[in-house]
Parts: structure tokens; C-alpha cells; sequence
């Protein structure tokens, strides 16, 4: 019987997805759209099927990829150092607060005419862009998870004898890790859209170029267009899928998680 | 104000909203308020006079000097028609994100409602949610041609999902047991709504909805950037192509005013709504 359900679980969204696509197949062929205004379902799953055996698809994916991966590094290493630095110290933290909220505010995308104008339209250009974006919302996730931890914790840490670095890394990290792994969670998506953006707008190759170039090649280049946006698509939910398996893995014990847990327990009787 | 709610139903609705997470450590509350005030605008004021004496004599074409730049914004901006821009941005931000966010909370709670929807769905949903929401730009101008429309329209797009799947995972994270209590007390489906789903999942709304306006902010410059003849980021974009660095300079301050504007409102507005959440759960003061 759980079998039974557990494919049901499986089955169900499956089945949506591809309803989902004949439901795109029947509107654009049955003519609820022009082919200027929206492709079809199979003319774009065909143009991604060509694009996928080309060297010029993979280029653009992994240059997306590498911008996210670097930037999304710098920021969380400069967020958890200066986070936890902060932190502990009161003065410093409430000084630097206001900056940290006014910086936040900024939407990240202001400063990207400034960065293309200094770096041009280089990978650079797009670290540097990621890195600016997603550092502050991160280092307030870092000081919120580093002044949460339990103050008997640190003591018992220090009674122990532990200190240093041994006791950021055994006892400041994991006491703060649900909140740098939701800091994360959200930071990738964020990186994901602003490394498209500083390929829209900036130019830099990438995904985000492609869906430009083929938005400008015409109608023709439409189904390509599509592809690019599904790739798009797909690399998010690769990306935040990881985060959210690795958060439930890691994070179980998790008050957020238990109640979710529970919740889906009890529905599922 | 007249309290139309029966007392009983509102003190047992209050008790079922009673928080899950234990408070914070409890801040020091050393010094006076003048005291706290200094700690909090010394280092920004620090920062902006160190910008403006470092870059008093600055040669750079990168980096104007602060002065010049404040001067030019207020030519631009205050006497200029440069606030022409602001219209037009200003407006389709608000359409944009109110059309979003009230899309995102009707069908995060519906699908919290009917389960079976949810599970149907929910890959389409992640899918809408973490497809970054900038590459259907130049999808929205073959959908909507140039004009504002595909503004709005795009901004309402990104602005859906944060709100939608944070009103989503509020609801779903109560406490079952407040469910069976509101079943004891016969509570009907409305009243369980706007008593115990709503107000117990508005913490995590308003999270929902702060993140679907940070979107919103992010795909309003993005979408004036990209074939548009007006707006704040058509200004920047503009004034960086024919090289007018510090025109550039005072539409990225005019952003950051904005960015910083609306943070602030929101949260205002967050705390009053959240006052009344927080008041709701004190004893004896209703």
C-alpha cells in the first residue's frame, strides 16, 4: 500500500507536468496564439534538443554556472568571516547594522551600468555584480544565526577549553547553520537572477545573452529563445533542489523542518 | 472601534496564534535612546564624509566627486525633468507588485486549502518560482510588444512566487494542534481563516511579501533597461552609453533613495500589521 502511494506521489506531478505541456501544445497550435506571439511546444523542445548537441549551448550554461558559483563563494566567505566578526561584538554590530541595511536596500541591479563601465562585459563584470547582490542579505543571516546561538552553549564551549578557531568551526558554524543555509537557499536563486541580468543587460556571454540574440534574430528564432528560458528554468530548480535536499538532510532537527514534517505526516493518513 | 467578534472566539483564536519559537536573547538595554542613536548613524555618517573628502579631488572618469554628484542630482532630479522618469517607474512598480503579491496570497492559501492541487502542481510552481523571472523579458516584449504593459506584466510575474509559496509554507507550518482545538470549538472554515490561518501565517506573509517587492524593485530597472524609452533605468542605462558618468551616478542614487524608501514603508507598514499580531497574543489586552 505505501508503494502504491508513494508512486501516486511521484505519478501525480508527472502527469501534471506533461498536461501542462500538451495544455502549451494545444493553445499555440490551436491558434490562442499567433506563432510572433508564443512557439509551440514541440517546435521549442525541438530547437532545445539541437541546441543541447552544440558546444555554443554548453559555453553559454557553464559561463551562467561559473559567475553563480564564484560569486555566490566570495559572498558567503566575506558574509560568514565578517558575519560572526560582528556579531560577537556589540558595538561593532550595532554600528555596522545601518550600513548593512542601507546597502541591502539597494537593489544590486542600480550599481550594473557602474560595474560594466569600470570591468566591461567580462566574467568580472558578473562575479563582481552576484557577489555585491547577495553579501548583505547573507551577513544579516550570518549575525541573526551567530547571536541566536544559546549563550550556556558558548560557555560550555569555553569551560571546555575549546577556543579559537576549533570553536568557530565546532561550535559558531552549526549552531548558526539553519540560518546560513536559508541564507543560501535564497542567495542562490538571487545570484541565478542577477548573473541573467548582467548577461541581459551587460552583455557578458551567458545564458541570458542567448535569449536576447535569439529574441532579436525574429520570429523564427523564437522556439530558441524558449529553449534558453526552459534551460534557464531548469538550472534553478537544479540549483535551489540541491539546497533544499541538503537543508532537510542537514537541518531535520530544525524546528521548521519538524513542523513541515509533521504536517505531511499527518496528511498523508 | 466596535468589536463584533464574540470575546470567547477571539481570546481562544488569540490563544491558538501563541508563538511556536521561544523569544531571542534578550538585548541589553544599556544607555539611553540618544546613545543608541549615535551607535546607529555614527559609522554612515563616517562613510559618506570619508566619500566626500576622498573623492573631493578625484580624476577618475569612474568616480566623480560626491560634491558634483549631489549638485547634478539636484539639477537632474529636483529642478530638471528627470522626475518625469519617476512617474513612469514609480508607477508600473506599484501595479507590478500589488497585482503580484494579492495573485501570490489568494493561490498560496488556496493551494494550502486543497491539498491534492498542491502536490498536482507544485513542479510547475518551483519551476514558475526559481525561473529567474529576468530571462522572460525578452519573451514578455514578443507577448506584449514594448509598452508598459509588458512592464506591469513582468513585475506581477516575479512578484507572484515569493509571496505565493511563503504564504504557503506559513500555513503549512502551524501547529496541527491549533486545527483540532479551532475543530472543538466549531470554529466555521471563514472564521478558522481570518482567526487562526491568516494571522498565524502573517509573519512568514510579510516575509513573502518583502522578498516579491525586493523582485519587483530588481525587475522594474531590469525591464527599463532592456528596449524601454523611459524610466529610472532607461535614465542610468542612457546616461552610461553617451559616457555622462555623473548623470549616471545621480539615477543610481535616485535608485538607492527609492530601494531605501521602500524598505523603510514596508516595514512600517509591517510593524503596525504585526503590531496588532503581537498586542493580539499579550493577555489581558484586548
Amino acid at each position: 500500500m505505501n508503494a502504491t502511494r508513494r508512486s501516486l506521489r511521484w505519478l501525480a506531478p508527472a502527469a501534471a507536468v506533461v498536461v501542462a505541456l500538451l495544455l502549451w501544445q494545444l493553445a499555440t497550435a490551436g491558434g490562442l496564439f499567433t506563432r510572433d506571439q508564443f512557439p509551440t511546444m514541440t517546435d521549442t523542445v525541438r530547437a532545445l534538443g539541437d541546441a543541447i548537441g552544440t558546444e555554443a549551448y554548453w559555453d553559454s550554461v557553464l559561463s551562467t554556472l561559473q559567475a553563480w558559483f564564484l560569486g555566490l563563494v566570495i559572498a558567503s566567505v566575506l558574509a560568514v568571516v565578517i558575519g560572526s566578526a560582528l556579531a560577537f561584538n556589540d558595538f561593532a554590530y550595532r554600528s555596522a547594522a545601518s550600513v548593512i541595511e542601507i546597502f541591502k536596500a539597494i537593489p544590486a541591479i542600480a550599481i550594473l551600468p557602474l560595474v560594466i563601465l569600470v570591468l566591461g562585459s567580462t566574467l568580472e563584470m558578473k562575479v563582481f555584480l552576484i557577489a555585491f547582490g547577495v553579501f548583505w542579505p547573507l551577513v544579516i543571516q550570518v549575525i541573526y544565526g551567530v547571536r541566536s546561538m544559546d549563550p550556556t552553549v558558548l560557555d560550555t564551549a569555553k569551560a571546555l577549553g575549546v577556543g579559537g578557531l576549533r570553536r568557530f568551526f565546532v561550535v559558531t558554524i552549526p549552531s548558526a547553520s539553519p540560518y546560513l543555509a536559508t541564507g543560501m537557499r535564497i542567495a542562490s536563486a538571487s545570484a541565478l537572477i542577477l548573473a541573467v541580468v548582467s548577461e541581459l543587460v551587460g552583455g557578458a556571454a551567458g545564458i541570458g545573452r542567448n535569449i536576447l540574440r535569439a529574441q532579436n534574430g525574429g520570429v523564427s528564432a523564437y522556439p530558441v529563445m524558449y529553449a534558453y528560458i526552459l534551460t534557464a528554468g531548469l538550472l534553478g530548480i537544479i540549483l535551489t533542489g540541491a539546497f533544499f535536499l541538503f537543508e532537510r538532510k542537514v537541518m531535520h532537527w530544525h524546528e521548521s523542518q519538524r513542523n513541515i514534517r509533521a504536517n505531511e505526516q499527518g496528511a498523508r493518513k | 472601534m466596535t468589536q463584533t467578534l464574540p470575546t470567547v472566539d477571539a481570546e481562544a483564536a488569540a490563544a491558538l496564534i501563541a508563538p511556536t519559537t521561544p523569544p531571542g536573547r534578550r538585548r541589553r538595554s544599556g544607555g539611553g535612546t540618544a546613545k543608541r542613536v549615535l551607535v546607529a548613524v555614527w559609522l554612515p555618517i563616517v562613510l559618506l564624509a570619508l566619500w566626500w573628502v576622498l573623492s573631493a579631488s578625484s580624476t577618475s572618469p569612474f568616480f566623480p566627486p560626491l560634491s558634483k554628484i549631489l549638485g547634478e542630482w539636484w539639477d537632474q532630479w529636483i529642478v530638471g525633468d528627470a522626475k518625469g522618469q519617476l512617474v513612469s517607474s514609480l508607477r508600473n512598480l506599484v501595479f507590478g507588485y500589488l497585482a503580484g503579491s494579492l495573485i501570490g496570497a489568494t493561490f498560496g492559501t488556496l493551494l494550502w486549502r486543497f491539498a491534492a492541487a498542491r502536490r498536482v502542481t507544485n513542479p510547475i510552481i518551483y519551476f514558475l518560482y526559481v525561473l529567474p523571472a529576468p530571462a522572460l523579458l525578452p519573451a514578455m516584449i514578443a507577448l506584449f510588444g514594448i509598452g508598459e504593459m509588458r512592464q506591469i506584466a513582468l513585475i506581477s510575474f516575479g512578484a507572484i512566487w515569493p509571496t505565493l509559496l511563503n504564504t504557503l509554507d506559513g500555513m503549512r507550518g502551524i501547529d496541527q494542534v491549533k486545527f483540532d482545538a479551532a475543530k472543538a470549538m466549531r470554529l466555521s472554515p471563514t472564521r478558522t481563516l481570518f482567526s487562526l490561518v491568516l494571522p498565524a501565517a502573517a509573519p512568514q506573509m510579510a516575509a513573502g511579501l518583502r522578498a516579491s517587492l525586493q523582485v519587483s524593485i530588481i525587475l522594474m530597472v531590469v525591464t527599463e533597461m532592456v528596449a524601454a524609452r523611459e524610466g529610472i533605468g532607461y535614465f542610468i542605462l542612457q546616461a552610461q552609453t553617451v559616457f555622462a558618468v555623473t548623470k549616471m551616478w545621480t539615477g543610481i542614487l535616485t535608485l538607492v533613495i527609492i530601494g531605501m524608501v521602500a524598505n523603510f514603508l514596508f516595514v512600517a507598514i509591517e510593524r503596525r500589521a504585526l503590531a496588532w499580531y503581537h498586542r493580539s497574543r499579550a493577555p489581558g489586552n484586548s
